[in-house]
């Protein structure tokens, strides 16, 4: 006899959001997930974007610790206002 | 999405010759040979879990395998365990998978971190656990193989595979087992669980995420200042993850350390607050004298002052530091273990799954009440 040690996995499949035909005018989240350099890589991120393209309003969001989930309620807040969002890490 | 068969039997027909190298084969292992799982051997450890074999205990991330009574049983077979060791893994994985102790991040990280467990109460008699020389070492079979079936359960079920899903730097030898018992027969003190609102009948594990222990050596001092001075040095370094993350940390006291402390008069609640009020950095030390820029050492709690000569705590209160007695009762040596951060809260459960209601905080560990 053999015996798989794994176990199953029951999860839903998540599809990934279809990509946007433009991006002018569009509203954007910047979550900071507050890795030591994270801010640094993701503002100079959501600069160059604001910068080079017509982007919408630029919302900054921050997660309570870089290595646990978003709370739900801050994952409500940033689907609600936003169009498109931006995270990173930064070690 | 499906990627194991939901009846882990595979055909019989097809059974290989040498099981031990088909396990090897498939990656089913911590790299050491398991023991081959048979149905007898499976069934005894259903017995002692009881209930429906396909319960499902816990879900294990990251890979967020289903952890059944049945997949539980089949880890602590292939670990080793008799069968009476199998309350306590359960135990260890509920308390492992409860949202505070974030087993997702500890299971990624680039860090070294492992689970450590510390079992308390009667069972460990029950089942033979060391708890005194060689305590953190090889030569006992229930410390040795619960703590390998719960490094298989991340492995297997939680898909904590070196390079893939668990992106640790360097690991560490923890990764193999770690998993001791308190040494309640010669400690000067209340049991751990005790002091955590719990009766000296139950049974407990407790789980923290921690680096491996770091040897204190203190073979001059004969006052509670003295010892707890050496552990004071090592508890303040600018280099673990407490340092710069806070969060939690275990300090073990071997024997003969703890009754010079307690010949002083010393109780736990004094030891853990000597320990908290002396061992940390200067701000200074950690954010480099702002070398490298003001935003360093964002992680630490908002309410440390951050100016040059403030004292920063290794942890953010006497609370954080578990204080354990284990060890042999020769040697002058204890041992203190640094954490993860503050990424991570240890979790205390009764052996049948139950907690003390004495620690209060959020579900998901991440403020304090």
């Amino acid at each position: 006899m053999i015996y798989d040690p794994r176990g199953t996995i029951d999860a839903p499949v998540l599809h990934l959001a279809q990509r946007p035909a433009s991006l002018r005018g569009l509203r954007v989240g910047v979550l900071d997930n507050t890795k030591w350099n994270g801010w640094k890589l993701e503002d100079r991120i959501a600069t160059i974007l604001a910068e080079r393209l017509s982007l919408g309003p630029v919302r900054r969001y921050k997660k309570e610790s870089f290595s646990r989930d978003a709370r739900p309620e801050l994952l409500a807040e940033i689907a609600a206002e936003s169009d498109l969002v931006l995270t990173g890490i930064g070690d | 999405m499906t990627t194991a068969a939901a009846n882990p039997i595979h055909d019989a027909k097809q059974t290989p010759e040498d099981l031990v190298e088909y396990y090897f084969e498939q990656a089913w292992s911590d790299g050491l040979p398991v023991v081959p799982p048979t149905p007898e051997k499976i069934d005894a450890v259903l017995d002692m879990l009881g209930g429906d074999p396909d319960y499902i205990e816990a879900v294990v991330p990251p890979r967020r395998g289903g952890l059944t009574r049945r997949v539980l049983a089949i880890n602590i077979v292939m670990a080793g365990c008799k069968p009476e060791y199998a309350p306590v893994v359960r135990a260890a994985m509920l308390a492992l998978t409860s949202p505070a102790f974030n087993l997702n991040g500890i299971q990624a990280t680039t860090h070294m971190v492992s689970p450590l467990l510390v079992v308390n109460g009667p069972i460990r008699n029950a089942i033979g656990m060391n708890a005194g020389h060689n305590v953190f070492g090889s030569g006992n079979r229930a410390n040795a193989t619960i703590g390998r079936a719960i490094r298989l359960i991340l492995l297997s079920v939680g898909g904590g595979t070196p390079g893939d899903l668990d992106k640790s730097t360097l690991g560490s030898p923890a990764k193999y087992t770690y998993c001791i018992a308190e040494n309640e027969e010669i400690s000067p003190w209340a049991p751990y669980h005790v002091e955590h609102g719990m009766s000296p009948e139950d049974s407990s594990v407790f789980v923290i995420g921690g680096e491996p222990p770091h040897s204190i050596t203190n073979h001059i001092a004969d006052d509670a200042e003295g010892v707890l001075d050496s552990i004071v040095s090592a508890m303040s370094t600018i280099a673990n993850n407490n340092a710069v993350s806070s969060g939690s940390c275990a300090v073990v006291i071997g024997p003969e350390h703890a009754a010079t402390i307690s010949k002083s008069g010393w109780t736990r609640h004094d030891v853990r607050n000597y320990l908290w009020m002396n061992a940390g950095n200067k701000f200074s030390a950690l954010s480099f004298n702002d070398r490298y820029g003001k935003i360093y050492n964002r992680n630490l709690p908002r309410w440390y002052k951050r100016q040059p000569d403030a004292r920063i705590p290794i942890v953010p209160s006497a609370d954080d530091i578990h204080l354990f007695v284990a060890g042999g009762e020769a040697g002058r040596f204890s041992a203190f273990i640094p954490g993860w951060g503050h990424m991570t809260s240890p979790v205390l459960l009764r052996i049948d799954g139950t907690s003390s209601n004495a620690a209060a905080m959020c579900e998901d560990g991440t403020c304090r009440l």
